[in-house]
């Protein structure tokens, strides 16, 4: 067995989520001594998922921390550490463990720069394995970005290519203000090309374009940018064209890319895998609305989770969550509307 | 450590009493105030533990790092914040050190002197030291983080997580648990199971010592010994100084739940007249405390004629 090491993009390589991600950590830690992580088993593990794999064997303990079992403290302590010179990229192992560290995430992440008048900042990533993984279950499956956007103070990242994991955690460990940052434990093993320049940072607050398309504008995130795309090709194929936004961070939201597309279509429909109801599609759409309300020729319709927690038979699970039959089945009746 | 000489040890007390001193005259000001005016916020007064406050922060480096609990600007003022800058704080003045959003026992903050602020959620500064303990570490600055929390706090799951990892990585941490004997209104026999709360400290395998709150050399003696561990790389101390709570959990709290009402302003086992018989001279504390009572009042009128928070205040910070 070769040594564990972390990630040096090579010019020109296919990366999987998961590896552009710990190339990002790696750059970044290389690039700034003031940047470190931690986490369970982050360590001499390299995480449940693999994700820090070889950092502990490049960085060292001082710089690659295993916690134990202790959500409060993981959050906690990255907060008193950012608040002190320090960039912390802490890891929950799932996003779901947000609520345990709830007071650390939604009160000192994302408070204290504000109530202190601006004289503290908090500038730390908190990595979130999110979406269902197969058979995790209720506890471990959800989406919960739309916590995030209701409590400000904090950025909303959620990466769809290996491309952006890399590009948006880069910049999301320069930004000096708190990160929450999901990373889409489906889509880990899922490969494309990563660019290998150590500054590409993908500003946030940018919207991709992921295909062009004049009939319905198909707003999506994490793993619903891929089912989009699908359902997209299914429905060319009967000329009906989708266009395809990927909003990458939700705080900030990309709405003028979003409303310019629904100029142009004249539709919109908002994809996620988060829970439809008060789901970020809820905000998107209204948002829509407001700003593009004479251009539309039908309502704006989102498609998100069933209202129920996340089976745990592996079966089941992909029953709650959107389809790629699900979109071509609203895309087709939106059009028609 | 050189002993320090009979000279600079005058020097220290005096130090120590003028502190106290300067303490003790905001909050009995605060105190008249608000009886006589009303007031907009919360005031949880901290008269009476004023020997914690300044004993445990004359212990610190100026460089060193402070959460501070919720009872009193005692600790504040004794790390070197001004009077002005926190009285302007609990006026919601644009002249504190958060810019016109406090109100009330607030979250005053002052990174060059190492004052971090609060959790507004109690006892949830245990896990933000322990990441502030990470960061010297990390950028070995040899400083050591403070970390306030009353018997109240005590109780928070915060504490254990905090604790056990704080003691494995050894961080550079001491916790100084003001025990007031009172959680809001549940006594404290009603709150631990154990006589100490420091007894807790066996469980992580730290130092735990009970310490005469009210003495405040006796609390500086046994923080600075605690700090001195923390800097050498040994890890965390819990400390408990046991003091005494003489008014409500806030300024208008008529405390029906207590059957020990301490009537009025005065401090039984006064932290002052304890560091008098330890040898401040009567002429130099008396004039200390005219110093001090003339400070808090001027204090007070500098910061009255201030310009409150308005609609800016509102959507300064949220970013950086």
């Amino acid at each position: 067995m070769s040594a564990v090491t972390a990630v040096t993009v090579e010019r020109g390589e296919k990366l999987g989520y998961a590896r552009a991600i710990n190339a990002a950590m790696a750059e970044e830690m290389r690039r700034d001594e003031r940047v470190w992580t931690l986490g369970q088993d982050v360590g001499r593990m390299g995480g449940v998922f693999g994700v820090t794999r070889g950092l502990y064997e490049e960085f060292g303990a001082d710089r690659v921390r295993d916690t134990t079992l202790n959500e409060t403290f993981i959050v906690g302590a990255a907060v008193g550490a950012a608040l002190t010179g320090t960039i912390p990229v802490a890891e929950l192992q799932f996003a779901d463990f947000m609520m345990i560290a709830g007071d650390e995430v939604f009160h000192k992440m994302a408070k204290w720069r504000y109530m202190h008048g601006g004289n503290l900042s908090v500038p730390m990533v908190l990595r979130l394995p999110t979406g269902v993984l197969g058979g995790v279950g209720a506890e471990h499956s959800q989406s919960l970005e739309a916590l995030g956007m209701h409590f400000p103070g904090l950025k909303v990242v959620l990466p769809a290519t290996p491309a952006d994991a890399k590009g948006l955690l880069k910049t999301a460990i320069r930004d000096p203000n708190p990160v929450l940052y999901f990373e889409h434990k489906g889509m880990y093993r899922v490969k494309g090309p990563v660019p290998d320049d150590p500054d590409f940072l993908i500003p946030f607050g940018e919207a991709a374009l992921r295909r062009a398309g004049s009939d319905l504008t198909v707003v999506a995130t994490g793993l619903m940018v891929p089912r989009a795309l699908e359902a997209a090709e299914r429905l060319a194929e009967d000329g009906i064209e989708l266009e395809v936004i990927d909003p990458r961070t939700l705080v900030p939201l990309d709405m003028e890319t979003i409303v310019a597309s629904v100029e142009r279509t004249g539709r919109a429909l908002v994809v996620h895998e988060a829970v439809r109801t008060a789901g970020p599609g809820a905000e998107i759409a209204a948002r829509i609305q407001e700003s593009a309300f004479f251009a539309l020729e039908a309502p704006v319709w989102r498609l998100g989770a069933l209202d129920t927690p996340v089976p745990q038979s592996p079966d089941l699970e992909q029953l709650v969550i959107p389809s790629s039959d699900q979109i071509v089945a609203a895309a087709r009746e939106l059009v028609a509307i | 450590m050189a002993t320090p000489t009979k000279a600079e040890q005058e020097e220290e007390l005096l130090a120590l009493y003028r502190n106290l001193a300067r303490i003790r005259a905001l909050e009995l000001l605060l105190n008249r105030y608000i009886e006589k005016e009303g007031f907009g916020g919360f005031w949880h007064p901290g008269l009476g533990q004023e020997g914690v406050q300044a004993g445990a922060v004359a212990a610190l480096r100026e460089d060193d790092y402070l959460f501070y609990a919720h009872r009193g600007l005692g600790y504040a003022l004794a790390k070197g914040m001004s009077p002005v800058t926190l009285l302007a704080d609990l006026f919601g003045k644009r002249g504190g050190s958060v810019g016109g959003k406090g109100g009330g026992t607030v979250h005053f903050v002052d990174p060059a002197r190492g004052v971090l602020g609060q959790g507004g959620t109690v006892g949830s500064s245990f896990v933000l030291g322990a990441g502030v303990g990470v960061s010297s570490q990390l950028l070995g600055d040899d400083r050591v983080t403070a970390i306030f929390f009353g018997d109240g706090s005590s109780a928070r799951g915060t504490w254990h997580e905090a604790a056990l990892t704080a003691a494995v990585w050894k961080l550079p941490l001491v916790w100084i648990c003001e025990n007031n004997g009172w959680a809001i209104s549940v006594p404290i026999a009603e709150q631990s199971p154990t006589e100490n709360i420091a007894d807790r400290a066996a469980a992580y395998g730290v130092p735990g010592v009970v310490v005469d709150g009210q003495d405040a050399v006796a609390v500086r003696e046994a923080t600075a010994e605690a700090v001195a561990r923390a800097r050498a790389g040994e890890g965390p101390t819990l400390i408990e100084a046991k003091t005494l709570r003489i008014r409500g959990h806030f300024e208008g709290d008529k405390q029906a739940y207590r059957e020990d009402i301490i009537d009025g302003l005065e401090v039984p086992r006064d932290p002052l007249k304890i560091l008098r018989e330890r040898g401040v001279p009567a002429a130099e504390a008396d004039r200390l405390e005219e110093e001090a009572r003339a400070e808090a009042e001027a204090a007070l009128q500098e910061v009255l004629a201030m310009d409150a928070g308005d609609e800016a205040t509102v959507i300064e910070g949220v970013w950086v």
